[in-house]
């Protein structure tokens, strides 16, 4: 079999997405009026034909898995391989604590012996917070002709996202330097989305098992990068990664723009998401809506503009709402207005209230708040 | 695997009043309220009233609908025990014919029911608009000991000639049976939605078969032989939202309700979700300048436009300067720049041209020649196209009279 298998990471980081992540992992942060961040990585692998994939969790992946169910959203519940949940560090952790996430490479040990049964050639790494519609097909072919030993997609861009990779380059497209923690992001921007075949990753998982080395990009990437051919894959397209609250709302924003829509939901490779039975969305005689995304269920009697309404949110009679991203069933109730917030789940805004964010920096409403 | 109660889907009818919409599909199959089909509707109310186990009978141009019901899984009938069951009329070593009327059909699937070796079945159709709870009506059934139970509704008056009615006594016990009656004796017209103990029901199907003069039709010989032979009907009283959707007038209308919650039709109540099988697609996009008003729209739409009084479902698209008003738009649907379309059902993946006029207002035409214009599935009209009211075109564009 000359296929591709999936390993997707989903695990806590600097809480730079506040509120957005009290209660979940950013894999399953709600996205583009009707995804999880997670249906995009999932969606890619399927795309590209991928039958397998683990997902490697750690913290906070009590929303994660029940998004997941048994992955038959993605066509992923299947009687050989599918989805498989990977919680490598369940077996060392005491109730209430949680250690931090040192690395991929210590998270891969742990689920050693489920990367010993993969039954692909090669296994593309993800991560759950990333935002895009990837030819992976593509890359594998062009991974395997390249003759690389890692082929890393990055971005065209050094676009500054919390916690990022950014890969210097020869002309040949070979990886010569890997960096991080800079000051002034400089290379092009890693998206996190490696392929490898499985039996270098074998080798690499127990090198640094057996030398207490847990970091992928550190104790692999830049320490290998003279002796591993390390080839560069670039994407000129739509690429998020939702690592910050102003990054979160920025990249939401930019899906209105069609064009930035046509390319990341292209019906070649359609991303697939967890759907509710909602009824169709309804905009009353008094509704005005403009610029925006309005997801099943939804029902407008007000003004909206310039946002993103998730499935089932309610906007009533006199209400104002501009530049927002209104998360599943939250109801902006009679003369209410909003600007540049991020109301999660079921937010209920009280009649008159008025909150007002800034572009530069938006304000979320916590799950469940009454306002 | 025993079962107590399975439901039995009658959905082999053509929908022939429905025209050029079911040329190629059964009418249980045609897309209904923005992201339903019509046999969501009785799958849903299976579902939610606990029916695990559904045979659905086709026949006339089953494949969009076998297809559409696949595994059952949308309505949570992949069980492994009962689920949905595609039942086509079948050929045996004596033979074999057409589902020859709605008692035909059932009689030629006595084998599967018993499979399941039923205390009670539910005959179901395919072509309404409701939202009933089954589990009620077979619990009625058990208390009242009555071989069959039929679920009625009150009807205007003046429409009863239309329905079958029932004459009840005091409690609701069913004396007398009449086919769309001149001049009804009651108000309380039948749904067509039947709860029969299968013992019985299985005889009276052996005999019904047995007799040449049958019709093999519930309405028309199952139910007055029942009534002949004493055996005692029960009428469930229904209310609540229930429409026939056979014609395409009632269709649009059906459609309409959806958008005015005082029709009763209301699917946003979710105690009683309708399921339907899902579609990937984006959340919609309504445009800078769009004008959406007291319309539904689904997900994969692009509405850059003026929508009012609309039902649009997944992925339709109404480009600037165009104007759809008092509307059904199949999914798929594309109406181009400066185009109009008023009062009209447009099918599946109907393209209406630059400039097209399609359908009219009926203050503008005279009555006798005002009525809703209807484009089969797949009609694509060309760049300036005048499509009068009480038209209906073919997959061709070509005109199909009525």
């Amino acid at each position: 079999m000359n296929g591709l298998h999936g390993i997707v990471f989903s695990y806590e980081q600097r809480n730079d997405l506040k509120e957005l992540t009290e209660i979940r992992s950013a894999a399953s942060i709600p996205f583009g009026g009707r995804y999880r961040a997670i249906d995009f990585s999932l969606s890619n692998l399927v795309n590209a034909g991928c039958t397998d994939v683990g997902v490697v969790l750690h913290g906070r992946y009590q929303s994660l898995l029940d998004h997941l169910g048994t992955g038959k959203n993605w066509d992923l519940s299947r009687k050989r391989g599918g989805l498989k949940i990977l919680p490598p560090f369940a077996f060392r952790q005491a109730w209430g604590e949680q250690a931090a996430f040192r690395g991929k490479m210590e998270a891969l040990s742990g689920v050693r012996s489920y990367l010993s049964e993969i039954r692909q050639d090669y296994v593309a790494l993800m991560e759950g917070d990333l935002v895009v519609n990837l030819p992976l097909s593509d890359i594998l072919e062009q991974h395997i002709k390249s003759g690389a030993d890692i082929t890393a997609v990055c971005g065209n861009d050094s676009f500054r996202v919390e916690n990022g990779t950014y890969f210097q380059m020869d002309d040949a497209g070979r990886v010569t330097d890997v960096l991080y923690h800079l000051n002034t992001p400089r290379g092009y921007r890693s998206l996190e989305v490696y392929i490898l075949s499985k039996e270098l990753l074998w080798n690499l998982v127990d090198e640094c098992a057996s030398h207490d080395l847990t970091s992928w990009r550190r104790d692999v990437l830049q320490s290998r990068c003279e002796t591993l051919n390390i080839r560069g894959w670039i994407w000129g397209g739509f690429a998020a990664q939702i690592r910050s609250v102003r990054e979160y709302y920025d990249r939401s924003m930019q899906i209105l723009d069609p064009t930035i829509r046509k390319e990341l939901f292209c019906p070649e490779r359609p991303i697939r998401a967890k759907s509710a039975d909602k009824s169709s969305a309804y905009i009353a005689p008094s509704g005005r809506c403009l610029n925006s995304l309005v997801a099943d269920g939804c029902s407008i009697a007000g003004t909206v503009e310039n946002s993103i309404l998730f499935p089932g949110v309610v906007v009533e009679d006199g209400t104002c709402v501009r530049n927002c991203v209104l998360f599943k069933e939250t109801a902006v109730r009679e003369g209410a207005q909003l600007a540049h917030i991020i109301a999660d789940k079921n937010v209920e805004v009280t009649p008159g209230c008025m909150m007002i964010g800034q572009a530069s920096y938006p304000l979320v409403i916590s799950k469940g708040s009454k306002v | 695997m025993k079962k107590e109660c399975i439901a039995m889907l009658l959905a082999g009818g053509q929908g022939s009043r429905l025209y050029v919409l079911t040329g190629d599909m059964a009418k249980p199959a045609v897309p209904f309220g923005g992201k339903y089909r019509i046999i969501d509707f009785p799958l849903s109310n299976c579902s939610n009233s606990g029916i695990d186990t559904v045979g659905v009978l086709t026949q006339y141009r089953p494949l969009e609908l076998n297809s559409y019901i696949g595994n059952g899984q949308p309505w949570d009938m992949d069980a492994s025990t009962g689920g949905v069951h595609i039942l086509p009329p079948y050929l045996s070593s004596e033979g074999g014919s057409w589902y020859k009327g709605t008692a035909n059909a059932i009689y030629q699937n006595i084998g599967f029911a018993d499979l399941f070796d039923p205390e009670y079945v539910v005959i179901l159709s395919g072509d309404h608009i409701y939202k009933m709870d089954y589990s009620k009506m077979v619990e009625r059934h058990k208390e009242s000991g009555a071989a069959c139970t039929i679920s009625v509704m009150e009807v205007p008056w003046c429409e009863a000639p239309r329905f079958g009615i029932m004459s009840v006594d005091g409690e609701d016990n069913i004396t007398e049976f009449a086919e769309k009656p001149k001049e009804p004796k009651s108000n309380l017209a039948s749904m067509g939605i039947y709860v029969f103990s299968w013992k019985v029901l299985r005889k009276y199907l052996m005999d019904d078969e047995a007799d040449p003069n049958s019709e093999n039709d519930f309405g028309k010989n199952i139910i007055p032989k029942m009534l002949a032979d004493g055996e005692r009907l029960t009428a469930y009283r229904f209310e609540g939202y229930w429409k026939d959707v056979g014609t395409l007038e009632s269709l649009w209308d059906a459609n309409m309700d959806m958008l005015s919650p005082e029709s009763g039709l209301d699917l946003l109540d979710e105690s009683w979700p309708i399921y339907s099988r899902t579609f990937s697609a984006p959340a919609a996009y309504l445009g800078e300048k769009a004008n959406v008003t007291h319309s539904a729209f689904n997900r994969g739409s692009e509405l850059l436009g003026t929508v009012e009084n609309s039902v649009l479902s997944q992925g339709v698209t109404v480009a600037e300067g165009a104007t759809v008003s008092y509307s059904v738009l199949l999914p798929g649907v594309t109406v181009e720049p400066g185009a109009v379309v008023r009062y009209a059902i447009l099918g599946e993946n109907c393209h209406v041209g630059k400039n097209c006029h399609v359908g009219a207002t009926p203050e503008t035409v005279p009555p006798e020649d005002w009525g809703l214009t209807v484009l089969a599935p797949g009609c694509q009209l060309a760049d300036g196209r005048e499509v009068p009211a009480k038209t209906m075109l073919d997959r061709d564009g070509q005109e199909v009279s009525k």
